[in-house]
């Protein structure tokens, strides 16, 4: 468990926006900073939850490590190995060992495709397997993984012709397929039928401990992540807020965004079905294109003072064992 | 595996082709069209048509601005049609250096207007001396011509009984029409055949009643020398009226002209079509998926493209180079396949942003596997429907550069029988024969795709708009 397997340093993606004329003739340019400057470390074999509102950068930064998007500066190391700029050749080996599960499990697949072909696909990229024949072996092998048995009755099916459920399990088949230790789990979850997440949640979990996998697990729902991961990053209008242990992190919560976040699950009480939660920060994510002087936080936050409008935002600092947060005044609030 | 996709994916757009009743229409009217060109062989009585479209002898047997032979229906006044008589009774003895032969063509004649001309061919070598005699119903015979002919080798022998029997016209008309009548007429103007199929009495020149019935012309031919000798002796009758569609202002078979004409009309339109559509969809995508600025850079190369004027440069071009039908494919080729790249382009954008597509990135796909497997098969159905639409358009812009005069002289296509058709004043002279088949064909290869393209517009744009 001690092994770095990635490393993330200082990422940022800026996505340059249409600039008007007048700031076109001076020069000007405005940014959308998607991602300003996350770091965190995964460790191998670990599950890694980054959590967030929508906007906040979470899935962009799930791009960046799998190389789908470009960043604008900082650093991404993979076993040590720094990925930020690879060749197309070493990119094709990186992407045999970084695999994605994307949020849509019915737009990730293509329509036209049959089952053995979408899994066959990936096969085919990295010229896995002689014959058509030794493919669909390993087509079914993978869908016997994700426990979409018995496999030949899927193979030859089309994606529409699956449930949402069975989707994700034949996506998460499309990524296991090249036996990659490092999987961006984009909250696969996130368009499945309640009944059916726990299920591929732990169909995920026995997957990673049978090969020993790590997973990035990109999620705005605290619950699943709190159940899923070991440890927790919270981002906030593209910056990490509050990383720690899962336990630690939910019992504990620092931050008070964090704290809203948790306060905000509604929970399931008997008896009281008409209860809507009073959610203590008010308001929508600022936009990324204008970042709030000081703390990024402070529009919404219910304790910010007059520092934390003018400061230079808080840097992550160690607030406890494996619990690190950026806020200025995390200790009177606790 | 493969192909039994295809076929499935074949049987579901059958199953939906069918239900649109103008396509249907339309695909049955295109294997018209095929059959036609497969038949060719049977369907033309004129079987070099294709290659001897514009050598004047092939046709000179026929008559000049025939109409067709179904115009008698309509008129109260039967016309002659064309009629080849090429089995005669025929008898020949041979002796020493010399062969006489004989042949009897017998010909029914059973309209009110004469023929314009019999004509009379056969092979011979050496010194023939052939007579012609005609045995009229009403028991008189005329000895319409004698002639000589000397040929070294073997030969054809081409004798116009219009222009030979002259001479036995005039001593025809002297004993049965008036004098009074023959003296203001120069014999020159006289058509000798019109006077020996009509009824033997006074009014036999200004007049003519015909005189129906069997009639028998016999040909007579003493070949004198070593070798000499008489073959394969035919009559060809001319007509008022000749075949399906009549003949044009060089006697050529507007029918043979017309059939010929379909198989070159349907390699411009599929070969311009294909060829077109296959650059525009490829275009499309790679300006799509690169996006940026090589989609700026192809963006305005595709808009010069389309703002040129088609027709203006495929005139210059045919008037610069010798006009050939492969160098006008080309041209149209060229400027064609601008047609299909807005929507296929904005298709292509769209698929881009997919998540399969991102998906197959991740996978670490190449620009080309994304291409091929992920974007064009999505982009194949609307090509293959504007590819039906893009056929008539190929075949209008070949014709109007063939009407102009700058066809290719090689082929016959049916913007050249119309061009000939204005050449040749068929619309003063209201020869309706010479302009309506060709018109009428190119109207119904374009309906055929037109109908076949829009059939499989509407079948395949909602499925588009959905994806």
């Amino acid at each position: 468990m001690s092994e770095v397997i990635l490393e993330v340093k200082d990422l940022k993606k800026w996505f340059p926006l249409k600039r008007s004329l007048g700031q076109w003739l001076r020069g000007q340019r405005t940014w959308m900073r998607a991602v300003d400057g996350v770091s965190f470390q995964i460790k191998k074999g670990e599950i890694f939850g980054l959590i967030g509102e929508s906007g906040c950068g979470k899935t962009t930064t799930g791009k960046l490590i799998m190389k789908l998007i470009e960043p604008t500066g900082g650093q991404i190391f993979f076993r040590g190995e720094d990925v930020t700029h690879l060749s197309p050749e070493a990119l094709k080996a990186y992407k045999r060992e970084v695999q994605m599960i994307f949020q849509d499990p019915y737009a990730s697949m293509n329509p036209r495709f049959r089952l053995h072909q979408v899994l066959a696909e990936p096969l085919t990229i990295h010229r896995i397997g002689a014959n058509e024949q030794e493919k669909r072996a390993l087509a079914a092998e993978a869908l016997t993984k994700v426990k979409l048995t018995p496999a030949s009755d899927f193979l030859d099916r089309f994606s529409h012709m699956l449930s949402g459920g069975q989707r994700q399990r034949a996506a998460t088949a499309r990524t296991l397929i090249l036996s990659p230790s490092f999987i961006v789990a984009d909250e696969p979850v996130s368009m499945v039928d309640l009944s059916t997440r726990a299920e591929l949640l732990q169909m995920m979990k026995d997957i990673q401990e049978e090969l020993g996998l790590t997973y990035l697990y990109i999620t705005h729902d605290l619950s699943t992540a709190r159940y899923f991961a070991d440890r927790i990053a919270v981002m906030y209008l593209g910056r990490i807020v509050e990383m720690g242990t899962a336990d630690e992190l939910i019992d504990h919560p620092l931050h008070p965004y964090t704290k809203a976040l948790i306060a905000a699950v509604p929970e399931p009480v008997p008896g009281r079905v008409n209860l809507i939660k009073e959610i203590p920060i008010k308001g929508e994510i600022p936009s990324a294109a204008q970042i709030p002087s000081g703390c990024r936080f402070h529009p919404r936050c219910p304790f910010a003072v007059d520092d934390c409008r003018h400061l230079t935002a808080a840097k992550l600092i160690l607030a406890g064992p494996g619990h690190a947060v950026a806020c200025w005044r995390y200790k009177e609030l606790d | 595996m493969k192909l039994q996709e295809l076929r499935e994916t074949l049987r579901d757009f059958w199953g939906e082709f069918r239900k649109v009743k103008y396509g249907m229409v339309g695909l049955v009217m295109f294997f018209l069209f095929l059959l036609v060109v497969i038949f060719e062989p049977v369907l033309i009585p004129f079987p070099e048509t294709g290659q001897r479209w514009r050598d004047i002898t092939y046709w000179e047997d026929n008559p000049k601005n025939a109409a067709p032979v179904w115009v008698n229906w309509f008129k109260r006044k039967d016309y002659t049609p064309q009629a080849v008589l090429d089995k005669p009774d025929f008898n020949e003895r041979k002796a020493a250096n010399t062969q006489v032969a004989e042949a009897v063509f017998t010909y029914d004649y059973k309209y009110d207007l004469p023929p314009i001309d019999l004509l009379l061919r056969a092979t011979g070598k050496g010194l023939l001396n052939l007579a012609v005699h005609l045995e009229r119903p009403d028991g008189l015979s005329i000895e319409l011509t004698k002639k000589s002919f000397r040929l070294s080798g073997e030969a054809p022998v081409r004798l116009s009984l219009d222009k030979e029997a002259v001479g036995a016209v005039g001593d025809f008309l002297k004993t049965y029409e008036d004098p009074d009548v023959l003296r203001g007429v120069s014999l020159f103007t006289v058509k000798p055949v019109e006077v020996f199929f009509a009824r033997a009495a006074p009014g036999i020149l200004r007049n003519p009643a015909p005189l129906k019935g069997e009639y028998r012309i016999k040909l007579t031919c003493v070949a004198v020398g070593s070798g000499a000798f008489l073959k394969e002796p035919a009559l060809t009758v001319a007509g008022r009226v000749f075949g399906l569609m009549g003949t044009d202002g060089s006697k050529r078979d507007i029918w043979s002209g017309v059939i010929v004409g379909t198989k070159w009309a349907l390699l411009i339109g599929l070969l311009t079509s294909a060829v077109a559509v296959i650059i525009g969809v490829f275009y499309g995508v790679t300006s799509a998926y690169f996006g940026g600025a090589v989609d700026l850079v192809l963006m305005r190369i595709y808009e010069v493209f389309q703002s040129i004027p088609l027709l203006p440069v495929m005139i210059v071009v045919s008037a610069v180079f010798k006009p050939s039908i492969w160098m006008m494919i080309l041209m149209m080729c060229a400027f064609f396949w601008v047609g299909s790249v807005r929507t296929v382009r904005s298709m292509g954008l769209q698929i881009k942003e997919e998540t399969y597509v991102e998906a197959a990135h991740a996978l670490g796909a190449s620009q080309g596997r994304i291409i091929f497997k992920h974007m064009l098969p999505q982009v194949i159905p609307y090509a293959f429907a504007s590819m039906a639409l893009q056929v008539p358009v190929s075949i209008v812009y070949e014709a109007s550069v063939s009407l102009l005069g700058l066809g290719d002289a090689t082929i016959v296509t049916w913007g050249q029988i119309l061009h000939d058709a204005m050449q040749g004043g068929a619309v003063l002279q209201g020869i309706w024969w010479w302009i309506i088949p060709p018109g009428l064909f190119i109207a119904l290869m374009g309906m055929t795709f037109a109908f076949i393209g829009f059939a499989m517009d509407t079948i395949l744009n909602p499925k588009l708009r959905t994806r």
